[in-house]
């Protein structure tokens, strides 16, 4: 998946550990597979192959995460857009320039999820040269489909960590929650707060790993999909929730708000989450 | 009898005006609809006991759904 | 119409991952299964209106069961079990008193007596159509009934039309108890066919409206053998139409639901029903549901409010309180308590009746209009 993963349970015996571990391997390496974007064989690479051509069969677990994808637009205002990858075309750290406004006027005429047809068996890309990426939801999906694996093993009590997405449920020894350590922005060693989780996901957005410099000036990857230009996003954004795809959007949602609007966007959002911003102030109503 | 033309006039003028009022509702928006309290019948002992309590009861029937055998209570 | 405010993001992302294959608890891929046990208690007769007999009504016990689970990739079963036990007495007949109320002749009470329903279906579901199969059995120790239906469902503009249609047949035999004591007919038979057809339409993303309309046609004995003076037609035919509203609300995060059947047969019965719920979630996992019905039908063509002996055998006449002119209101609250997989219930509805109820009442009120109360308790299990 591209990221660090980790995997930790109880089980009565080695053998059903190693089973669970098994299952659990194979089932990451089945949405690597199918939803990559770097792979010909996936399914994301299949439709964005066919845009402007020919709409692309899916199956229910296609369908259903594209629908997902959609829900999460409309409750971002549009910001949370999963055709905006093609902006990395023109925001990248290979740039000496700023792009012109003409540039970005090509280049958003690709990006609209309202553009898409989607039925429930079938989608399609309209423009040639429209691309959607699963990235923003396939992830945290994952975590939940393999912590719910693990439980229909008989596991009772697992952490599923999928670069930084978490999933638990039942507890560590005698009844404590999972303790999660949320890591500091600047001192990669150690944890800026601690987080324990007893039955719930938490999901972890950051911008800090990935930025780039140009012009002396310091750009997020985020793009927002309206203006075409990078948001000025919070460093950090920790949401808990039951699953992990809804702690993963609406952490992956605030991020893409300007800091303030962001902060008030997680405030109403109905879910715990921890904060910190450029200037490493912590915001947020999580744990530690 | 006009008081039967009457009714179901009513009752189609009210249908057409919402059905005129339907949206188009993408996939990805059905979530509410599939919530249990949303269903037609959310609870089918309870729909088929009131649907025997009131064919007992009254002299009509027919809800176009449930279709079970007869009783003696009739 | 009017949009309604918005969701929290969580509850709408929320309500929108359960639906993923990962979490899906609502697919038909899981076995389910329910049961209830309901008390139902008719209210005694006011003992001046008795001129006969006794002032109990009927005390029925109801245990139902039900189990739905997934054959293969495409197929369905649904099985329905139901056993009732009944004790209690019930009207014979009316009598007319000269410059008095018209009075009640009741059957003494009876023994326990007990019904057994089994109904199993069969399913097969295709891409955006269900096909479906069933067969039905009741028995008790006087009446026994086999019918079997068949019914069909297509998906239309991408899955926001709905058509159902039905086509059911049944066939009843009745051999009353105590015939030859009484002078009651020995053995009788019914058949009835019904065909039924339902749209249902998705209006908006918190809205769905059923529309249906059925007939039904009854050919035999229709009449009641237990009633001193009962002569019905032998064929009866039924038509309804009735409608369904759901509703969502946001901004109290509730739902209502909105009923209401018209019914008219050939025996000059016309009838309105309204039924509305109003379902409250109070917290996460925990639900109140109070509702309200009322209801309304007019007189028989043939209906008598007191028995006339001196009528010809020829001429229809009953003096059945159910084929009177009369009102109902049932008063119901719902609790209902629900986890991932299961939840409990319990419920408690009371029904009224009295000839000033109705829009279109008999002259008289038959003094044996029921009033009763129903007390459940539910449990069903998603395994």
């Amino acid at each position: 998946m591209g990221c660090p993963c980790e995997l930790r349970l109880f089980a009565a015996s080695a053998t059903i550990a190693q089973h669970a571990a098994a299952t659990c391997i194979s089932e990451a390496a089945r949405f690597e597979q199918k939803y990559s974007r770097y792979l010909d064989s996936s399914v994301t690479s299949a439709i964005n192959r066919s845009a402007g051509v020919a709409a692309t069969p899916i199956d229910p677990e296609t369908s259903g995460l594209l629908q997902y994808a959609g829900v999460c637009y409309e409750q971002s205002q549009g910001l949370f857009d999963i055709t905006s990858g093609v902006l990395r075309q023109v925001w990248n750290k290979d740039r000496q320039t700023l792009p012109r406004q003409a540039e970005l006027e090509e280049i958003t005429r690709l990006v609209g999820w309202d553009k898409i047809h989607l039925t429930d068996s079938e989608v399609f890309l309209p423009e040639p040269g429209m691309e959607i990426d699963f990235g923003g939801v396939v992830k945290e999906y994952a975590a939940d489909a393999i912590a719910m694996r693990v439980k229909s093993l008989g596991i009772s009590s697992a952490l599923v960590s999928l670069g930084g997405d978490i999933v638990t449920f039942g507890a560590q020894r005698a009844g404590a929650a999972w303790p999660i350590g949320i890591v500091h922005p600047i001192q990669k060693e150690s944890a800026i707060a601690t987080i324990y989780l007893k039955d719930m996901a938490l999901a972890t957005s950051g911008g800090y790993e990935r930025y780039f410099e140009l012009q002396g000036k310091r750009y997020s990857h985020l793009i927002n999909p309206h203006t075409g230009w990078p948001v000025d996003s919070l460093l950090s954004v920790s949401v808990s929730a039951q699953q992990a795809v809804v702690a993963g959007s609406i952490s992956s949602i605030a991020l893409l708000y300007d800091r303030q609007e962001a902060i008030d966007w997680l405030d109403n959002s109905g879910c715990s989450y921890f904060a910190i911003d450029q200037d490493l102030s912590c915001y947020g109503n999580l744990g530690g | 009898m006009s008081y039967l033309t009457n009714m179901t006039r009513l009752l189609l003028f009210i249908i057409m005006l919402l059905l005129f009022s339907c949206q188009t509702v993408q996939p990805w928006q059905r979530g509410l609809l599939a919530r249990p309290e949303m269903q037609l019948e959310p609870d089918r002992l309870q729909a088929k006991l009131h649907s025997q309590v009131y064919f007992s009861n009254e002299a009509s029937s027919g809800d176009s759904e449930v279709a079970g055998a007869g009783c003696g209570c009739n | 119409m009017a949009q309604a405010a918005k969701p929290s993001p969580w509850m709408a992302l929320t309500s929108a991952a359960l639906t993923l294959p990962a979490f899906s608890a609502s697919v038909p891929d899981q076995v389910e299964i329910g049961i209830s046990t309901t008390a139902y208690r008719e209210s005694d007769q006011n003992p001046q209106s008795v001129l006969v007999g006794s002032v109990q009504r009927y005390d029925i016990n109801i245990n139902q069961f039900y189990l739905i689970t997934p054959i293969g990739r495409d197929w369905g079963l649904a099985l329905d079990l139901s056993h009732e036990s009944m004790s209690g007495a019930s009207p014979w007949g009316t009598v007319s008193v000269v410059g008095a109320n018209t009075q009640l002749v009741m059957s003494g009470a009876t023994i326990e007596e007990a019904r057994n329903e089994l109904s199993l279906g069969i399913t097969r579901y295709f891409d955006t159509a269900s096909l479906g199969f069933s067969v039905t059995r009741s028995e008790e120790n006087d009446y026994n009934a086999t019918a079997m239906a068949v019914n069909g469902e297509w998906d239309f503009n991408n899955r926001q039309s709905t058509l159902a249609a039905g086509l059911s047949y049944s066939t009843d035999s009745i051999e009353p108890s105590d015939a030859l004591s009484f002078g009651r007919t020995l053995k009788q038979a019914r058949r009835s066919a019904s065909f039924s057809l339902a749209w249902t339409q998705v209006l908006n993303r918190a809205s769905v409206l059923q529309s249906g309309f059925s007939v039904t046609q009854h050919n035999g004995y229709l009449s009641d053998p237990y009633k001193l003076r009962d002569i019905r037609p032998r064929q009866r035919l039924e038509t309804a139409i009735n409608f369904r509203y759901r509703r969502f609300m946001h901004r109290s995060d509730s739902s209502l639901h909105l009923d209401y059947r018209y019914y008219h047969d050939d025996f000059g019965i016309g009838s309105h029903t309204l039924r509305s719920a109003w379902y409250q979630n109070l917290t996460d996992q925990f639900q109140l549901i109070p509702s309200v019905r009322y209801y309304s039908q007019n007189q028989a063509d043939f209906y008598v409010g007191g028995d006339d002996y001196g009528l010809p055998e020829t001429v229809f006449q009953s003096s059945d309180y159910r084929l009177s002119g009369f009102g109902a209101v049932t008063f119901g609250l719902q609790g209902r308590f629900s986890q991932r997989d299961w939840s409990v219930s319990v419920n408690f509805e009371r029904y009224l009746s009295a000839a000033g109820y109705g829009l279109n009442a008999s002259r008289a009120e038959h003094p044996g209009l029921l009033r009763f109360s129903l007390l459940s308790f539910g449990f069903d299990v998603k395994l």
